[in-house]
Formats: structure tokens, sequence, C-alpha cells
């Protein structure tokens, strides 16, 4: 008797996924899948997709599980110690503003995303990857908003976060950006998400948030940080078996990735132009310069990943020499804008502190003193003098990322990089070049783009006046969630918690 | 103290040291194990303890789980072993790795030949037969030096009681330099063996591509002997890379055998001979020449590489812009204490 040849797991993932798929008897193929050939992919045999990774479902439910239970013990007792007392400062905690809004519903976009692609895929091994992600992204954005409801109860700003995500003037930078993936076809939104995103640039969105939380004493954030991170192991390695599929596949494919790529690098790049502001001028306690973390995840990653691409034929993305020269600039160009509409935000702005400047200096030796420490100092001297600057118009929206037309040109940084095109008629606005290009390649995509600050004087956004846009449509307590962090109702709270006096308002540094 | 680790279900052994993590030992000795973050974050590197003592080391609450501490799960890049272990990782089983048991042996040497100024052709006999695939490897442990030294078997499996060992004298290399200025006729050395995954496919259809570079012929040498004796119906062309005509060895051997067997093409390129008239082979590089000969297209095949690390990777580079990719392409690499580690690599490739 012989005994039966032990299965190894590669064999019990086959079993479990791809041989529980069948062929269609009455229905066509490609009315059962009929999302897959339009966008050019060329798939000869799904046989070569290998299962980036071998995880059954029984498993997957014991350790997530397991995994969960861990995580919601220390919520509760992040909670019940009063965690929030014991973070640096609670200017920290408008990052978590900015991240419940802007990140964790792009979470819930790509659960939606990824069920929707976990079902347009004939191969069955896609599907699966997919479908396991969809799960993921679910428990991602439900554990993001557990582990930080509880700072709503402490601080303003938080309590509406998918009404605002949805609504918010800048909140639909990160909004559209899922939105063009979502309404991409299968393929280039596997690139857009699973490769630009969650390989090239994760680290760039993960990193400076949950360090930023570990510097800061945030151990709720922090914990959920870890708790995503073999989910998030195993989203990399999708991003990376969908590229090396489709390019191994057909030399066909290989110029319709390398759009993708340019295209995703580019629109990826200008979403995390809100980290960098997050990491340079909103964390107290600061864990590295934007510059410093763009050099490490994406020139020196970035660069060994597309040099071993080069063997597929892949270029490195095509406006990446203009994001690297734009690494010593964004940040201090979002924040000063972001400073302008201090009033139009759910979170606090503020000039930094004398001691922040200085680190700003050191960080960025060629630019911050030049360019932009001037405008702090001067809105500074403005502001004591009771004359805090409000930008009062509303800014010009790229047509494409959907940022304000506020970055500049890399050979001139103090001109803007706008540039505009006339399509059927109609004028249309862009941030950059990069951006412009995008738009040419599909503009019946992007006409279609719903701008808030244009839905506002549409008069769609709740009034004609920005208090009731604020109030009545944005859902943002005026006084409370927006304008200067120094004589919020949070500084206030804070003070109190910590038993600090409030400063002398002329002794005031900030 | 190092520990003996044992790789299920492939079989394949590495040796840790104390102190040393499972992942770390592996990956310096060439043993593919799934990982991504490597310190114990991602549990991509997961595997079963079958037998041994573990240490579990840093790894995270959230990585791995009480319940898979109790079922003897590790992370290997936290992992360290207390004892000779047995694991079971998620690795594939090549099916055409036959597995021969590693064992030791007395190897006297029989003949030194000098293929070329800087590669001797090294005969041993051995005291007991050793099986082992075309294409694998044996340690030889060389007096005055540290440790054992890896060389690739040139000679066919069918003859079991030899083994033929290439050696080239790397420049300030004690083992090479014994090899090439004391080694005599006569002396008896300890070897082990066989070792490693370099070897035909048997189950993978496709006519086979061998690209050598150096004294890197002498894996393909035993793989193609190997081939023709069983009688293998596929096309197989070899590409031989050498600098010039002196170093240029064995090509009269290939280009007989080339002329007794239909299927086997024998292509040497000559990289320095730009002013050798009397060269009317291909000039240029051994890589160049495999895309010349294909036209650059070498879809269903499979390529079987050795020699030196550049050499190896601009075959890969021409390969796959041919439509050749990393499940077509199994490799050899001649490694010295001169080719350093890659700093930054991706996680795109597995073993290229």
């Amino acid at each position: 008797m012989t005994a039966a040849k032990k299965l190894n797991l590669k064999q019990k993932y086959q079993y479990l996924t791809r041989n529980m798929d069948w062929e269609p008897s009455y229905q066509k193929k490609s009315d059962i899948f009929p999302q897959e050939d339009f966008e050019g992919i060329k798939i000869v045999d799904w046989d070569g997709w290998e299962d980036p990774f071998r995880l059954t479902m029984d498993s997957y439910w014991k350790y997530q599980a397991e995994k969960e239970k861990k995580l919601y013990a220390i919520f509760d007792a992040f909670a019940q110690n009063n965690g929030h007392q014991n973070i640096s400062d609670a200017r920290y905690v408008n990052s978590l503003k900015l991240f419940l809004t802007g990140v964790s519903p792009l979470e819930y976009a790509a659960f939606q995303g990824y069920s929707k692609v976990g079902r347009q895929f004939s191969g069955a091994g896609a599907r699966v990857a997919c479908q396991m992600q969809a799960i993921d992204e679910l428990r991602h954005s439900q554990t993001q908003q557990h582990a930080m409801s509880h700072y709503n109860k402490h601080f303003n700003g938080l309590h509406d976060a998918p009404l605002m995500h949805d609504r918010v003037w800048f909140l639909s930078v990160p909004k559209s950006f899922f939105d063009d993936a979502r309404s991409a076809g299968p393929f280039e939104f596997l690139t857009a998400i699973s490769f630009s995103f969650e390989y090239v640039l994760t680290n760039l969105l993960f990193v400076p948030f949950m360090s930023g939380a570990a510097y800061n004493g945030d151990m709720a954030t922090v914990t959920f940080g870890f708790s995503a991170q073999s989910d998030e192991a195993r989203h990399m390695t999708l991003g990376l078996e969908i590229i090396k599929f489709m390019l191994e596949q057909h030399e066909d494919n290989v110029p319709i990735v390398q759009k993708w790529i340019d295209k995703w690098f580019w629109r990826g790049f200008r979403l995390l132009s809100l980290v960098s502001m997050m990491m340079d001028y909103m964390l107290p306690n600061k864990v590295m310069s934007w510059q410093e973390a763009w050099e490490v995840y994406y020139e020196q990653s970035g660069g060994a990943l597309f040099k071993e691409l080069a063997r597929y034929g892949i270029k490195p993305p095509k406006y990446q020499d203009v994001a690297n020269a734009a690494k010593e600039h964004i940040s201090h160009q979002l924040w000063t804008t972001f400073y302008q509409y201090g009033h139009a935000t759910n979170f606090h702005t503020w000039i930094p502190k004398e001691e922040e400047m200085q680190w700003l200096a050191e960080k960025y030796p060629n630019t911050f003193d030049k360019y932009y420490r001037p405008r702090f100092e001067h809105w500074d001297a403005q502001h004591k003098k009771g004359e805090r600057f409000y930008n009062n118009t509303l800014p010009q929206l790229c047509q494409v990322c959907q940022v304000p037309v506020l970055f500049t040109k890399t050979e001139d940084p103090t001109s803007f990089s706008h540039c505009d095109t006339v399509h059927e008629g109609e004028r249309y606005h862009f941030c950059s070049e990069a951006c412009g290009e995008i738009f040419e390649d599909e503009p019946a995509k992007y006409v279609q783009a719903l701008l808030p600050v244009h839905q506002i004087y549409q008069g769609k956004s709740g009034g004609p006046e920005l208090p009731q846009v604020l109030t009545d449509y944005y859902h943002i307590n005026i006084g409370e969630d927006n304008f200067d962090y120094v004589g919020s109702p949070d500084e206030k709270r804070w003070n109190e918690i910590k038993g600090i006096k409030p400063l002398n308002k002329d002794t005031d540094a900030a | 103290m190092t520990y003996t680790v044992t790789v299920e279900p492939t079989g394949e052994q590495i040796e840790v040291e104390e102190g040393q993590t499972i992942l770390q030992a592996a990956l310096r000795q060439s043993v593919w194990i799934p990982f991504a973050c490597g310190h114990g974050l991602c549990a991509t590197c997961k595997v079963t303890v079958l037998d041994g003592d573990v240490k579990v080391g840093d790894a995270s609450p959230f990585a791995l789980m009480e319940s898979e501490r109790d079922d003897g799960k590790v992370l290997a890049c936290c992992a360290t072993v207390e004892s000779d272990v047995t694991i079971e990782a998620d690795v594939d089983v090549d099916e055409d790795f036959k597995g021969y048991a590693v064992e030791d042996f007395n190897a006297t040497v029989t003949k030194i030949v000098d293929l070329s100024p800087t590669i001797k052709g090294v005969h041993f006999s051995l005291d007991n037969s050793m099986t082992f695939q075309a294409g694998q490897y044996i340690n030889l442990q060389l007096p005055s030096c540290d440790g054992v030294r890896a060389f690739s078997i040139a000679n066919a499996p069918s003859n079991n009681q030899e083994i033929e060992l290439h050696i080239r004298k790397v420049e300030g290399g004690a083992a090479t330099t014994y090899v090439h200025e004391q080694l005599t006729v006569g002396d008896t050395l300890p070897m082990s063996g066989p070792y490693g995954q370099f070897f035909v496919r048997d189950s993978q259809p496709g006519n086979l591509i061998f690209i050598a570079g150096g004294s890197g012929l002498s894996s393909p040498q035993s793989m193609i002997l190997d081939l023709l004796e069983k009688g293998d119906q596929r096309q197989i062309t070899l590409f031989q890379g050498a600098r010039n005509q002196e170093e240029l060895y064995n090509s009269e051997f290939f280009n007989d055998l080339a002329d007794k067997h239909d299927n086997l093409t024998y292509i040497p390129a000559l990289n320095d001979a730009d002013d050798d008239l009397s060269w009317e082979g291909f000039k240029g590089f051994v890589h160049e020449a495999a895309k010349a000969h294909f036209d650059g297209r070498f879809a269903n095949h499979k390529a079987y590489l050795c020699g030196p690390p550049p050499m190896i990777d601009a075959a890969i580079t021409t390969l796959m812009q041919g439509r050749l990719f990393e499940k077509d392409i199994f490799m050899e690499k001649f490694l010295t204490a001169a080719d350093g580690a890659d700093e930054h690599r991706s996680a795109l490739f597995k073993k290229i």
C-alpha cells in the first residue's frame, strides 16, 4: 500500500480555487466576463497566473478573528485608560482627522473596487485573490474607524467622516483618485491600486501615518497598523503578480501597462502630497521629512523595482523626474495653501513654531528658508496685527487630480505649473503637464469630474455663501472644527487635560 | 555552533549559525523561502517546525498568533535554531528534483588538465559512487582553506565513480590558487555532494538553450552529455562565452559532438577578439550571440545559464526581452568572495 502523497500548500490552494471553477456550458464566457477584453489586455492562458498568496478561507477566518480579538482588546484598554491623554500634543489629532476623512473611506472604496473586479476575471486565481483582498479592505476600513472613534469623544472634526469624504473640497482629491480607478477596467484597476498604490507607493502612506502614530503616542492607531501589516504584504504580492502576468502574457500588453504605470504613478504622487504635508507640518513629533521618505521609499526601492521591470521593456514612470524634483517643495506648497483655507477645513491649521521652522530649514536647506519661511513670517506678522489671512476666493482645481492649481514648475518654484486645454469648446485646467496628458488620453472620462469648487459656484453645495456650504453641506462646525489650532476648543480641552494654563496671547509664538 | 535545517517539502538543507535567522541563512545559501518585510511583521515567511528546537524570536503577535505558535509555526525571518531542525515552508516541490542524498567522499586527483590559461580541468576518482543529477555541484575541502568551496560537476552522471571539475583561478582566491599551484595528481581531498537545484527539467517541454561563461561550461557540459546519452530529441543550443581563443576551451570537443548529433548546435562567442583575424566565429558577448542566433525571439524555449553574475544578468535581460520569463529560466551563478550581495532588490523576481 502506498500512502497518499501529502499535498503541499500550492496544491491545496489550487483545489480550493481553480479546481472549484468550471467551464460554462450554456453561456458564452465573454458574456459572463464582459469587461475582460475592452482594455486591450491580451490573456493567452490564465493558467500562467501564479497565486500571489495561498491563504485558504478557513485559515483566513481563524487568523483574522484572533488578530481582531487582540486588536479590539487593545482598543478597549486604550479607551478605558484614556489613551488620548498620552499623545504628544492635541495638534497630532489633526493627522487623524485627515486620515479618517481622507484614507479610511479609500479602504472602503478599495473594498468595493476589489469586489467588482473579483467578479470580472475569467481566471479563478485572480478572482479569488481580489475577493480575499476585498474582505481585507472592508476590515481595514472598519478597524480604522474603530481605532479612531475614541478620539471622536474628545476632539472635534471627526464626527462625520464618510459624508465629508464625499463632499469636502480637498477630500475630492482622494475620492476622485479611487473613483477614477474604480470606473476603469479590471486590469487598469489592479495596475492602479494593487501595483502602483499598494506596491510602489504604499510605504509613503502607511509608514508616515503608522510611524507618526508611534512617535506621537497613539497606541490605538499603531496597533491597527501592526494588525494590517500581514494583510498589506499579501496586497503587495498581488500587485506584483498582476504586473508580471500582464507583461508575460502578451507583448502587446507592454505599452498599455506602461501607460497605466505612467498615469497611476502620477495620480498616486499627487494624492500623496497630502501625506507630505502631514509629515512635515502636522505631526508634533516628526518621523522623517517627506523628502527623506521619498528618497528611501520611492527613489531607492522604486529605482530597484524599475531596474528589474526594465527586463520586460518597462520604463520608469514618465514624470518620475518631476516628482523627484518636487520632493523639496510639495509639503510646503500644500500646507501654505491649507493655512490660507483654514476656515474651510475639518482640521486645524497653524504657523509652524520656531523650532519646527528650524527643523524644516535643516531638512530642506535648498528651499525652506528661501521660499517658504518668508510666507509664514509674513502671515504670522499679519496675524499678530489681528489680520489673520484667509483666502476668500475659491481655488482653481485641477480637472484630473483635483488638487488646487498650486504646484510650481520644476525649473521655477515661484511660477505655477498650470496648463489648460480646450476640449469641445470648453476650457479645462490642470495642475501640471502630467495631469493634462492624462486628460488628453481620456477626455470623455475627465470632463465628467465633479469639482467641488465648481459645485459651490453652481450653488449645488448647500447655498451661495461659504458658511452655509461649510455648515449645511460639509457638516463642519464653524468655530469648533476649523480655524487655527490656537484658540480652538481642541486646544482648550488639551490644556485642561494637561493642566496647562492658556498662554498669554502676546507671548504666543505660534 | 552550526546546525542543519532541512526545508521540506523540497528536502533542501541549509547550515544555520547560532544567532542567525533561518531566513538569513536560507537566502545566503540560495534556498528560496517566501518573505517580504524581513523583520517579523508581515508573516509572509511563516513556516512550520516539524522537528527540532526553534526559538520564535521577535515575531509580532499580530503576525504570528498564539494558536499558531502552539501549532509550531514560526517566522523564518525571526526564528533561530538550537538543534538540527526540519521545517515545512510554502515552497514548490520540483518534480524533476530527484533528491539524491548528500554523502561524504574521499576524492583522489587522477588528472589535471590545462583547459585554458586560467582554467584547469581536475579529475577525481571517488572511494564510492556518487549518484547525482547533471548540473549539480559538490563541495570540496582544500588544505589551508576555511570551509568548503563549491564546484559544478562537468562529467555526465553515468560515470559516477569519477568527478570532473573546471576550476578557474580567482585572483587572490586561496582555494583556487591552491588548485592551480599546489594540487597534484594523487592528492586525496574530502568531498561532499551532490548539491543544488540546477538540472534539466525533463517534465517541461521546449527546446533547450544553454548559455555558459568562463568555467561555467562545466554544468552545461554535464547536462548536454547526459541528454545526448539518453537520446533526448529536443533541439539543444549551447552558447559558450570566453574572452579569446586561448580562454575558449573544449570547443573542438563540442564541435565534434555537434557534428555527430543533429539536435545539438554549438555557438562559441568571443568578446575580446576584434583584432583576432583567425577567429571566424561570433564576436561579442555570449548573450549577444544568443540574441543574434534566435533573432531576439526565445518563446517556447527553456534556458539554462551558468557562469559569473554579470553574464547571467545580461543573459536574463536578453531572454526576457525575447519573451522568455522566470519560469523558463534556470541558472547557477558562480559567485566569488568579490561578488557583493545585491543591496536593493525588489520582490518582483524570486530566483533571478
